[in-house]
């Protein structure tokens, strides 16, 4: 783990790293290097396989972060390989050529955030939602609840409880003040 | 006995048949339910769903051929029990027996599945056609021990009819004329077979359960079902009749021939409450194997 | 448990009995002829129903978590099938739809599919709060909320999850009501498939489904 850390931090500029866990490692890494280095990493380290990839809406920062999670399968180390990408026209490069796998999930993360993966098979096919009409549904702007109520009917008479007064009625205030 | 009144016993005989066979299904599945610790159906559910399966409305079609797929099934089990005698010397109960009645069954044995695998394909369903491929591959592999068998029961009786083949046991005298006895290899051969004949595990690879679901009949419902029902259920007592007749020394008395078909068909559901199921190519190499060993030893043994 | 909520949209209320009586009042009940008390039709219908609620064959198609629920039935300590209540892979030989939780919109077409393919007579239970109203997943972008403006429900089971013991309670109430012959949704259906097509149309956006799905 630290000798490939070491070997990734002198061929490439780590922006920021952070170990979460003693098998969990975290790098930053600028977009430009991002396809570089996960091919470095895959031919040349222990670090082969293609455990998950993720996006997270950076919405204040008007950026994506489009995260890698890479594991070596004999020692079970994780390495997270994340970069930031900007969030209006967001592209990325594909990883399908490294890893078969990733095209679904490539496939998924064009459906629910909009992030375009050039030349990945199966790019605006739907994945799970079939003939959706509106913005990807997992960005931060999507309002769900105002979509829920404009396009699913649903039946009248439901209620909403605030959780807190009510169980508050039950038990009594006193229990809830010191939390 | 005239023919008018011959046919009349014969249909009273089918009848009872699928009655019977019914009934049987009904204790298979209070016996396994019991083995796995459940309650179980009652031993009359088979009865209810086949009551209900005909009340159905259909609105499916796909062809001819689809139609007649059950029809085959039901009349290869029809065909099978109206050639065997129930209880040799009762004329009520022979059917129609005659001499080299046994080659006709062992054609109307094929004759049903191959009508139920040409009517299933049509449905087009893509279950179908795996369940085809390999319930038709296994049978093929099944019938090898099966035929060995009873070649060796022809070349030792020196008769094609199965009246003879029962009055030569029972002319024999006691349990130990039995063919079970007198020829224990093909015994043991044609046993073997029946396991795969009668589709419990571990050879219950037409209808696999999580892999093909119901196999063939995916796509038939309704009155179809209610004829394949029936049809199953004539099946599993013609092959049990043609055993205890074969192998068993055949019956005197009708509570004698319930008692040993009762007994051959067990055979094969407690062998199945306890295994797993098979892959298709170990049960063909199953049957290859063993059993036709059994069968060619058996075919063998007299010329020494 | 048995009763259908209010609808949204107001479905109208069927009355019990699916033969017409046959013994109406013409004028031979004045001329002291005696009525028969249960009409020829009748009790063939009875002696089907009581066929049809003993030997309830459910589509094993879990939709949601509900599904869960729906295996320990088979198992030795709740056991459905001392009821005649059996699974079929295939809707071909099935008679219940079990909607087994939340049901997404792409699940939905499916579903539709299922259910037509099914042979009349046929029944739907929905088996959790999700079904009824949205459950937990009121503000999923991805769910339905109300399952019988889509298909025709004949039982609901309330809860999040419903224990299997509700689960057997529910379909003891679904046989009592088709051995009284209560059960309408599939002949509803059929009558007014336009209202449920359009229900189904206003949430599938691609609808790519035939007619009717024989």
């Amino acid at each position: 783990m630290q000798t490939t850390l070491q070997a990734l931090k002198n061929q490439f500029t780590v922006q920021w790293e952070k170990q979460q866990r003693a098998d969990l490692h975290q790098v930053g890494l600028p977009r430009e290097q991002t396809l570089a280095a996960l091919t470095w990493l895959k031919e040349h380290t222990p670090f082969v396989q293609l455990t998950h990839m993720s996006v997270v809406d950076w919405i204040e920062e008007d950026q994506f972060q489009i995260t890698y999670l890479l594991m070596n399968p004999r020692s079970y180390d994780l390495l997270m390989v994340c970069t930031r990408i900007a969030r209006s026209g967001a592209t990325m490069e594909s990883v399908h050529k490294l890893w078969p796998q990733a095209v679904t999930y490539e496939q998924e993360m064009n459906e629910m955030f909009g992030v375009e993966f050039p030349g990945s098979p199966r790019q605006g096919e739907s994945f799970i939602l079939e003939g959706w009409e509106d913005i990807p549904p997992m960005r931060r702007d999507f309002d769900t609840v105002q979509f829920v109520l404009d396009h699913i009917p649903d039946r009248p008479g439901r209620l909403s409880i605030n959780t807190r007064e009510f169980i508050g009625r039950k038990v009594g205030e006193k229990r809830l003040l010191h939390d | 006995m005239s023919l008018a009144i011959k046919i009349a016993w014969s249909l009273l005989n089918v009848l009872v048949a699928i009655a019977y066979g019914l009934v049987t299904y009904g204790v298979v599945r209070k016996t396994m339910a019991r083995i796995q610790g459940r309650i179980g159906p009652p031993i009359y559910q088979p009865f209810i769903d086949l009551g209900k399966v005909i009340f159905l409305r259909t609105a499916t079609s796909h062809g001819v051929m689809f139609f007649l797929g059950p029809i085959f099934r039901f009349v290869g089990g029809v065909g099978l029990f109206l050639v065997l005698p129930v209880i040799v010397g009762v004329p009520a109960l022979e059917n129609f027996s005659f001499n080299g009645d046994l080659l006709l069954a062992m054609y109307f044995m094929f004759f049903g599945s191959l009508g139920m695998a040409l009517g299933a394909a049509e449905g087009g369903h893509p279950h179908s056609p795996i369940g085809i491929g390999r319930g038709l591959s296994q049978m093929t592999s099944f019938e090898l021990p099966f035929g060995l068998a009873v070649v060796a029961l022809i070349s030792v009786g020196g008769s094609f009819s199965v009246t003879e083949i029962v009055q030569r046991q029972q002319e024999l005298g006691g349990v130990l004329g039995w063919n079970l006895f007198q020829q224990p290899f093909a015994a043991a051969a044609a046993f073997l077979a029946l396991l795969g004949m009668n589709m419990y595990p571990p050879f219950n690879i037409v209808g696999a359960p999580q892999e093909i679901p119901v196999g063939p009949p995916t796509e038939y419902n309704a009155v179809f079902q209610s004829l394949m029902m029936s049809g199953r259920s004539i099946f599993a007592i013609a092959k049990t009749v043609m055993f205890m007749d074969l192998f068993l020394g055949g019956a005197t008395s009708i509570p004698e021939a319930f008692l040993k078909t009762f007994c051959i068909y067990m055979w094969t559901v407690f062998v199945g409450a306890v295994f797993p199921r098979f892959r298709t190519e170990q049960s063909i190499r199953f049957f290859l194997g063993w059993p036709t060993l059994a069968g060619v030893v058996a075919v063998l043994l007299p010329l020494f | 448990m048995s009763n259908k909520p209010d609808l949204l949209h107001g479905v109208p209320e069927i009355p019990a009995g699916s033969v017409p009586h046959a013994n109406g009042c013409d004028q031979s009940c004045f001329l002291g002829e005696r009525p028969d008390p249960l009409s020829y039709k009748e009790a063939i219908q009875t002696v089907k129903n009581w066929f049809r609620a003993n030997s309830l064959w459910v589509i094993a198609y879990g939709t949601g978590c509900g599904s869960i629920e729906l295996r320990p039935l088979g198992t030795a300590r709740f056991d459905m099938e001392r009821f005649g209540i059996a699974m079929r892979p295939t809707p071909r030989q099935s008679n219940v739809l079990i909607i087994s939780g939340y049901l997404s919109i792409k699940s939905l077409k499916r579903v539709i599919r299922v259910y037509e393919q099914m042979p009349s007579p046929k029944w739907v239970v929905g088996l959790g709060s999700c079904t009824i109203n949205g459950g937990m997943y009121w503000d999923s972008y991805a769910t339905m909320k109300v399952l019988d403006l889509y298909l025709p429900v004949d039982v609901y089971i309330a809860g999040c999850m419903p224990r299997p013991e509700a689960l057997i309670g529910g379909f003891k109430e679904l046989m009592r009501m088709i051995k009284n012959g209560e059960t309408k949704g599939y002949i509803d259906y059929i009558e007014r498939l336009d209202w449920y097509r359009e229900n189904q149309k206003q949430i599938i956006k691609d609808w790519d489904l035939p007619d009717y799905s024989w």
